[in-house]
């Protein structure tokens, strides 16, 4: 036990330092400017939608901005705060010490996902505020006219900011994966970046697994795929969780999160084992 | 008692390109370094010195060979537990200052919780860090990094210190402020193992020394040994004249020994350098 | 086997996280009806791709309908169906995509088609009556589909209604639509008046007359001026069935 607590204290110091050193970065800086400019001047573009729920059109930006600017953020940043330590060789000093390379990833992985957790909590924050106010304008509005107005749930948008905070916290798993085995940032970001997309549209393979096929070969792919690459679109039920466009099954957020719980360990596993054969 | 560092038939090969051919950089390498001394490893560059000192860290995997710690197996982090690491050229996290550094270092290398404060504070006495130590890391000088650096390899009192060319690019009054600290912690009984293409300062600071070449140990021995000529005498005289000097070669030659060459003794670069400037501490 | 066993270990951990995937996947698939529309398939390389990994998808929604009004502009009729029909799937909610699309669809490209072929004068009136009613029917089905996904439907009710009046001369489903929209507690005040034209149109006099009296009595005459034109109008359908004066609607005392 002693060692296990000296163990998570050693972690601890490591996602400190790696969270300090991501915040100060210019890059974390001007995304979150770039997403949370993209969030507010969402009510400024309400004047191009054509006739969309006018909660959806803000909301829309808000996920948007979770999603893209997120993802980017997990990928570069991630491995930027891997291969800086490989680079400077500040590695070198760090992993001299008791400290095993697994926890040194952990450590980085805690940091990143820290990070990436303030990223979505003030986007979210922010978009939660315009969304409040639009809407209480359109409930001003409504009772004036008659109509039922459009309305969002907080509760939902706290749903899903924990589920893409998770969905990153994938991403980042894998992105340090990939990083351990990489011997240069560009290939670490290249790489990361198509494992995002492949996850995102893994859904087609796990939609194709459900229909039957005589091709051996074709369904070997499809489980392969299914099983090895993440699917990532599952924590995007934004609309129906914030609008309720859609109904969301009892229980299934806590699957959904309990599914990206198992991938950040898995891939966090698979990045540990290819570290521990690395030579610094 | 086991030594410090005990090296037995160690090889390392790297494998180039897709093809994998193999270069090899250790080979075949037996090293015993004794408690307590300061152990010099020499070679120019690419010799196999500090990918030898990255295998006994764990930083690299050995080809074959077996390493011990102080009487544990190296990689383990019993091992690393008593053993301090400068890497060449250090680089700190440039936002953190002197002090956030080595009680970051302190914290991972498992320092007591109520000894941290104690501990950080000596180590950075003894890097003479105290002044700078709330700096941030990103306003040191060359010389102030090196000597961070050296303090948080024994900011938990290890009882051995591996310093990778720690004067590389440090001036004289910087490199002799090391040197300083080499002895200090050589008189409180730990151990320094020293790796330096830089002959001068391993002479002045080290007790043994190997000699790497092209990944084989070509020499290894005491500095006063591989370097004294048994053959060969110095005398250093004052006021000598002509006929002093004739009367003396003359008495010399009496006994069957000849006199080769008579100069001025010479003070080397470095020791004026030092006299010089000494107190302009790059702090 | 020792050396590989962690790796054993670390592949089946991510084949099993793999496995319960699938089961939450199927809790959600139903919340995410955006995602795995054939209709995206022919434009995901035209920037649609962003809006199907997730996020921004009104934004890109919003562009793949300008870039189709711009195709609408050329005349260019599968890229401009493609266009609309990737607007609507990847915002399904949204009227505005439906109602256009269906118009696009049902009313224009069977111009657009006949100007291909030659114009007006080339191609047979019997083609172009062909032509029309082809498009219309696809019209009618984008409608549909709209009515299916889109949660406002009276007034796709009504295009759809319109459409099938128009161009597909199909008056039994045009009387359909009006009456579902009629029916809808939002319809608008001409819904029924229309569906019973329409019916009364289509040959059923008599079942014109009770449906639109029916709903006359029950939804109209209780409102604000008792609506005296649609009275009007089942007082002209009376007149046509020549109704006994106990069989019509009993005088209100504001009719003039």
């Amino acid at each position: 036990m002693p060692n296990m607590k000296a163990s998570l204290q050693r972690t601890l110091w490591i996602s400190r330092v790696t969270f300090l050193e991501a915040v100060r970065q210019r890059f974390f800086a001007f995304l979150l400017v770039l997403s949370a400019a993209m969030v507010l001047s969402s009510v400024s573009f309400r004047v191009f939608d054509f006739g969309h729920g006018e909660l959806k059109f803000i909301a829309d930006f808000g996920f948007g901005g979770m999603f893209f600017f997120g993802s980017v953020l997990a990928v570069v940043m991630t491995a930027q705060l891997f291969f800086s330590e490989m680079d400077n060789k500040t590695a070198l000093t760090l992993l001299a010490k008791p400290l095993s390379r697994t926890e040194f990833l952990l450590g980085k992985f805690c940091g990143a996902w820290a990070v990436l957790g303030v990223f979505v909590i003030v986007l979210a924050s922010l978009l939660g505020l315009v969304l409040w106010a639009r809407e209480a304008e359109l409930i001003a509005l409504a009772e004036q006219s008659g109509k039922i107005p459009a309305t969002f749930s907080a509760a939902g948008l706290a749903e899903f900011v924990l589920l893409q905070w998770l969905r990153l916290g994938v991403v980042t798993a894998i992105v340090l994966a990939i990083s351990a085995l990489a011997r240069t940032f560009l290939f670490a970001v290249v790489v990361g970046s198509l494992a995002v997309v492949a996850g995102q549209l893994q859904w087609i393979a796990q939609d194709a697994v459900l229909k039957p096929s005589d091709s051996l070969l074709y369904e070997g792919f499809l489980w392969v795929s299914c099983r090895l690459i993440p699917n990532l679109q599952q924590f995007n039920i934004g609309d129906a969780l914030v609008l309720g466009s859609a109904g969301v099954a009892p229980g299934a957020v806590a699957e959904v999160a309990l599914s990206g719980l198992l991938y950040v360990t898995a891939y966090l596993c698979v990045g540990s084992l290819v570290f521990r054969r690395r030579e610094i | 008692m086991s030594s410090a560092i005990s090296v037995r038939h160690l090889t390392k090969d790297f494998r180039i390109g897709i093809r994998g051919l193999k270069l090899r950089a250790v080979d075949d390498l037996s090293l015993e370094i004794p408690r307590g001394q300061v152990y010099g490893l020499l070679g120019p560059n690419g010799c196999g010195k500090s990918t030898t000192l990255k295998i006994v860290l764990g930083l690299v995997s050995a080809t074959a060979g077996e390493i011990s710690i102080l009487g544990h197996p190296s990689a383990t982090s019993a091992a690393r537990r008593r053993t301090g690491f400068l890497p060449e050229a250090p680089y700190f996290h440039k936002f953190l200052t002197g002090r956030e550094l080595v009680r970051y270092c302190a914290q991972l290398s498992g320092v007591a919780a109520d000894s941290v404060g104690a501990a950080v504070e000596d180590a950075l006495g003894l890097a003479a860090m105290t002044e700078a130590a709330d700096r941030p890391i990103g306003t040191y000088s060359k010389g102030m990094l090196q000597r961070i650096g050296f303090a948080q390899a024994v900011v938990h009192d290890p009882e051995l210190v591996i310093l990778d060319e720690p004067t590389a690019g440090v001036d004289p009054v910087g490199s002799a402020a090391i040197g300083r600290m080499i002895h200090t912690m050589r008189d409180k009984g730990k151990t320094i193992v020293l790796c330096s293409h830089l002959l001068g300062q391993v002479e002045q600071v080290c007790d043994r020394v190997a000699i790497m070449d092209r990944g084989k140990l070509v020499l290894e021995g005491a500095v006063d040994d591989v370097l004294a000529r048994r053959d060969r005498h110095v005398m250093t005289v004052e006021a000598m004249t002509p006929a002093a000097r004739d009367a003396a070669e003359a008495a010399l030659a009496a006994h069957g020994a000849k006199v080769t060459s008579v100069t001025h003794p010479r003070r080397s670069l470095e020791d004026l350098f030092r006299e010089l400037v000494t107190g302009s501490r790059d702090a | 086997m020792r050396r590989f066993s962690p790796w054993i270990f670390a592949f089946v951990f991510i084949a099993g996280a793999g496995v319960y995937a699938e089961t939450s996947w199927r809790s959600v698939r139903p919340s995410i009806p955006e995602i795995g529309r054939k209709d995206l398939e022919p434009t995901l390389g035209q920037g649609v791709l962003l809006g199907v990994l997730g996020g921004l998808r009104t934004v890109v929604a919003d562009l793949t309908w300008i870039r189709s009004y711009v195709l609408w502009e050329q005349r260019d009729r599968a890229g401009c169906e493609a266009l609309m029909r990737a607007a609507c799937a990847l915002d399904p909610y949204s009227r505005y995509f439906w109602e256009h699309t269906g118009y696009v669809v049902g009313y224009d490209l069977a111009h657009w088609e006949i100007r291909r072929r030659g114009g007006y004068g080339k191609v047979p009136a019997e083609v172009q009556e062909r032509l029309f009613k082809g498009y219309a029917l696809r019209g009618v089905d984008i409608f549909e589909e709209g009515l299916s996904r889109s949660k406002v439907t009276t007034p796709l009710l009504l295009c759809a209604a319109q459409l099938a009046e128009i161009k597909l001369k199909d008056h039994k489903l045009a009387a359909r639509y009006y009456q579902k929209a009629a029916e809808a507690p939002d319809a608008p005040w001409y819904a029924a008046r229309i569906c019973s034209q329409v019916m009364w149109d289509d040959g059923r006099q008599l079942e014109a007359y009770r449906w639109f009296r029916a709903y006359w009595t029950s939804r109209m005459l209780p409102k604000e001026d008792g609506f005296p034109d649609d009275l009007r109008q089942l007082r002209m359908m009376e007149g046509v069935l020549r109704l006994s004066p106990e069989d019509r609607i009993p005088r209100p005392s504001w009719e003039k």
